[in-house]
């Protein structure tokens, strides 16, 4: 009989002690989920899913407070990752939010307009336009995410919006053009 | 022997057609010349003139002896081709609002 109790008590002591190891020492610092969700999301900073920045609007998500068809730059390709992920249906994007570019698009600033005010510096979200207070303002191309955030705010409405010709890297398939298709010849 | 310090800042420059940012690590204490002088960014764009240019960091100028904090971004930057106050003019001879927001929101308003 004391055996048995002994027995178990010690299994049970064992138990406990690797439970609790683990605990410490596989911790895991912030939520894994969120990490997860915020790198499928474009990064663009935006702020159409209404968020302030991609990682509120991944937190929101995961807190369940977000739809994840909020998202107009990623579009159908980071519904798609994120239904995956959280195992939910994927669903069209949410047209209050925006529409998905055709392709992706860069700010250029019109050097013989710009006055310099800084308007835009202050507006973009990850610091893609060098310039200070009456010195030229230039948009650094590897940095800008295409938000069009700095558009609003220019008084002299000197930035226009380029396409970015596809590289290996961001090429995609593109959606057959159906609404503009060509009418078919009459006999 | 004393270890010193390191922070990494960045050095940018910018072209219409051609922006680079240069990541740096120099020793705590180093200055914005310092930083410039480091990144090796002169020997990418040749045309460069320190002497003539002004710099800043994180949009907003500085002296070139400016003591550089870990993350800052040492901008050099280049002189406006338009003369804002003529731009406000033919702006303004245009119909157009000057306010913040430009032509779009002003359009709406």
């Amino acid at each position: 009989m004391l055996t048995v109790v002994l027995t178990l008590a010690i299994i049970a002591a064992v138990f406990g002690l690797v439970l609790g190891y683990s605990a410490i020492r596989f911790k895991v610092e912030g939520d894994p989920i969120v990490d997860q969700i915020d790198s499928i999301l474009p990064q663009t900073q935006c702020g159409q899913c209404t968020y302030a920045g991609c990682r509120p609007y991944a937190e929101a998500i995961a807190n369940g407070e977000a739809d994840i068809n909020q998202c107009p730059p990623g579009g159908e390709t980071t519904i798609i990752a994120l239904a995956d992920l959280l195992g939910v249906e994927a669903k069209p994007l949410n047209a209050e939010h925006g529409v998905e570019k055709p392709s992706k698009t860069v700010v250029r600033i019109d050097e013989n307009v710009c006055i310099g005010c800084t308007l835009c510096i202050q507006a973009c979200p990850v610091d893609a336009i060098l310039g200070a207070a009456k010195r030229m303002h230039t948009v650094i191309e590897s940095e800008c995410t295409g938000c069009d955030l700095c558009i609003p705010p220019c008084p002299v409405d000197c930035i226009h919006v380029i396409e970015v010709e596809a590289t290996l890297n961001t090429w995609k398939w593109q959606a057959p053009e159906v609404e503009h298709a060509a009418p078919r010849p009459s006999r | 022997m004393s270890v010193v310090e390191t922070i990494n800042v960045e050095v940018a420059y910018a072209l219409p057609d051609r922006q680079l940012i240069l990541e740096v690590n120099v020793d705590a204490g180093t200055t914005v010349a310092g930083a410039i002088v480091q990144s090796g960014i002169m020997m990418e764009f040749p045309e460069l003139d320190l002497e003539h240019s002004d710099v800043g960091i994180f949009g907003k100028q500085s002296k070139m002896e400016t003591v550089l904090a870990d993350g800052d971004r040492v901008e050099i930057y280049r002189p406006l081709i338009a003369d804002p106050k003529e731009v406000r003019r033919k702006r303004a001879a245009e119909g157009k609002a000057m306010k913040k927001g430009g032509g779009i929101l002003a359009d709406a308003g």
